[in-house]
């Protein structure tokens, strides 16, 4: 009786045990995402999954999507494209998540889209900007950023209207960074300035003083860069040390963020960078959700924050919009949502590529990135030319 | 072209020869562990990140500067090795080859997570000694030329230790033939223990200097060891001065393949030495071809 009384017991757990998922799946709705939380993209990576929790607990504070729990994985993909893609066909055919949220870079986001694609599911990608992502054909990869191509052009229109000509290029040799360069080059090809030192680096590339000694010898007037953190540091850092002069320093990623101002101290001053949001920018809840994200995580959220919080938002005026989490009709809803959230506006094209969001450039004021282009959004004047290191 | 002018030239050289004192540093300690105990430490990488954060820690705790925190971390990181030779490596001294290298990566394993959950994912940098020595028109970076000239002293004071005193000639009888060094009546478990404690503070000394050239993260080992790795089979596996030629050697080829060709090329030369180096002299520079 004892044994029979244990089996039973036993059966019954087992059976909890398979039933509860689909349980739990009633009442509650699976959103999945990969994000960089070791490796190269990290730092940006953790800070686009904080601003996408954050929105997870206000949709369930409000009382969730479609009246049912919002439920988030996520993975660490490791900054690296084929971690990205395994885990992306894990979340659809294991999980069986009902809303994707793409990672952050834009290496993984190529590798991961297609898993979306494969399964014809649609993705929001928040942190991704190369235009090759877009260039592809797929329907199931909705940006919010404000395409690379773009990064540069309010910076470089800047160097054309103070007289400059040469610019040295230098970017990583991954989607983003390459989309990067690619505007500028177009940007300088239209405005007739000249490109005069071009080179890529790799991945690990932490090393920069070889670089930095041919630009020196091509005396450039403006150095940019297609970088992410890390080497935006280091380049500066080591452009120091060789004394490496130019009017205008400006770069991807880096100087966005707050640690560039951290690891650099004074030697950030007067960088230009871009942003995709900053929390002054006149949006509604930007401000709201900057207090907060101060508050929990001690410092102010980046534009990846921004972009992982709106991302969540950009998915629930989707899905509110569908009615459903159905795939297709969420796909519809997307393609025709045009929408203004924390993090700015969402509208796409026909092949999912944002087209509704301005670029923003930054530059190290005073120990604080303020926006300095374009003027309307502009928190602090540009300051020009860059002071000599010996000036300091 | 205006990359043959003898300042850049220059320029590029010392580059190199600073980033190369900083390698050798680092492969002379894991070469003569290989040497002495015939164990490939991969976590050695990790040894010296351990020097790096300490750096780091004692620089925003107690705003010590690592060339101050080098007098402290060096002897704790020997301790450590010391004793962490007596507890794990031994036991896999004298084992097939497999054995410590599944240890080892182990180790470090465990050791860049602990790293993680520490320190987290994010690139930390210990800003001193920041800007440049002007001479003429060539421009040093301060922290280079510091780190360098640091890592040179050690490696030369080790190169002495073992060629000049008693115990360093112990060191080399044991890597040399370890039964007939115990035979001699040298104490083998414990010269095991001296040379991988002094390989770790190398190691650790080689971070504390990285901790004020580049940005890194505990997972940033990666990359220099398998530099060393190359090193050490382009200088000699198991022959100390070996991994300083092949050391200095990589980092001069690296800063020039970096000036004429590009920084992706520079990425590249550890292996492609390893291949030109493996086809012209199998047993490397310094190398003696072994049963």
């Amino acid at each position: 009786m004892k044994s029979r009384f244990s089996l039973s017991f036993l059966l019954s757990i087992l059976l909890f045990l398979f039933a509860s998922p689909a349980l739990t799946q009633n009442n509650e709705i699976h959103v999945g995402t990969s994000v960089a939380l070791t490796g190269k993209y990290a730092r940006t990576g953790q800070e686009q999954l904080q601003g996408f929790q954050m929105w997870v607990e206000e949709v369930n504070e409000r009382g969730g999507l479609l009246g049912k729990k919002v439920h988030l994985i996520h993975y660490d993909d490791e900054s690296k494209p084929e971690t990205g893609a395994k885990l992306y066909e894990k979340l659809i055919t294991d999980d069986k998540v009902q809303l994707l949220i793409g990672p952050y870079s834009s290496d993984v986001t190529l590798a991961a889209s297609t898993i979306a694609e494969k399964h014809n599911f649609p993705m929001v990608s928040s942190g991704a900007s190369s235009s090759e992502i877009w260039a592809r054909g797929y329907k199931n990869i909705f940006g919010l950023y404000t395409l690379a191509d773009l990064y540069m052009d309010q910076i470089i229109e800047l160097g054309k209207s103070k007289g400059l000509k040469k610019i040295a290029l230098v970017y990583e040799n991954t989607a983003f960074p390459r989309g990067v360069a690619e505007g500028v080059k177009r940007k300088a090809k239209e405005l007739g300035m000249q490109i005069v030192f071009e080179e890529e680096y790799g991945k690990a590339s932490t090393d920069f003083s070889s670089m930095i000694i041919k630009i020196k010898a091509k005396k450039a007037d403006m150095v940019i860069g297609g970088s992410y953190l890390p080497d935006s540091t280091g380049f500066m850092r080591q452009a120091k040390e060789a004394r490496l002069y130019a009017k205008i320093f400006a770069f991807a990623v880096g100087p966005g963020l707050p640690d560039f101002g951290h690891n650099l101290g004074l030697d950030a001053e007067g960088v230009m960078g871009n942003t995709q949001w900053e929390p002054t920018l006149k949006l509604p809840g930007a401000k709201e959700f900057a207090e907060k994200y101060k508050v929990r995580h001690g410092h102010e959220p980046g534009y990846h924050a921004g972009g992982g919080y709106g991302a969540g938002h950009v998915l629930e005026a989707a899905v509110k919009k569908a009615g459903s989490t159905d795939r297709d009709k969420v796909r519809a809803a997307l393609f025709a949502l045009d929408t203004v959230n924390a993090f700015g506006r969402f509208k796409v094209d026909a092949t999912g590529k944002q087209i509704g969001k301005p670029a923003y450039a930054v530059q190290w004021l005073g120990g604080e990135r303020h926006i300095v282009l374009p003027e309307e959004a502009a928190t602090a004047k540009v300051f020009y030319p860059f002071k000599d290191w010996n000036k300091r | 072209m205006e990359l043959l002018e003898p300042e850049i030239l220059l320029q590029m050289l010392i580059n190199g020869l600073l980033a190369g004192a900083l390698y050798a540093l680092l492969a002379g300690g894991l070469n003569l562990i290989f040497g002495v105990m015939r164990v490939i430490n991969i976590a050695h990488a990790e040894f010296m990140l351990i020097g790096a954060f300490g750096a780091y820690v004692l620089f925003n705790v107690f705003g010590l500067h690592p060339l101050f925190s080098l007098l402290i971390i060096v002897p704790i990181i020997f301790v450590v090795g010391y004793y962490f030779q007596r507890v794990l490596i031994e036991r896999v001294v004298d084992r097939p080859m497999l054995t410590s290298l599944l240890a080892t990566y182990g180790v470090s394993i465990i050791l860049i997570n602990v790293g993680l959950l520490i320190f987290s994912s994010d690139f930390k940098s210990v800003p001193v000694l920041q800007g440049s020595f002007l001479i003429g028109d060539l421009a040093v970076s301060k922290p280079r030329a510091v780190a360098g000239l640091v890592s040179l002293v050690l490696s030369v004071g080790v190169y002495l230790f073992l060629d000049r005193t008693r115990l360093g000639k112990a060191v080399r009888a044991v890597s040399e033939h370890a039964q007939v060094a115990q035979i001699c009546g040298i104490d083998v478990r414990q010269i095991r223990m001296l040379t991988f404690g002094m390989a770790a503070a190398m190691a650790g000394a080689a971070g504390v200097m990285l901790s004020i050239i580049y940005s890194f993260w505990p997972g940033s080992g990666v990359d220099f060891i398998q530099k060393c790795f190359a090193i050490i089979i382009i200088g000699g596996m198991g022959n100390f001065v070996g991994a300083l030629y092949g050391g200095i050697l990589l980092g001069v080829v690296e800063s020039f393949v970096g000036g004429f060709i590009s920084t992706q090329w520079a990425e590249a030369v550890a292996y492609l030495l390893l291949v030109t180096v493996l086809l012209v002299r199998p047993t490397g520079l310094k190398g003696v071809a072994r049963a």
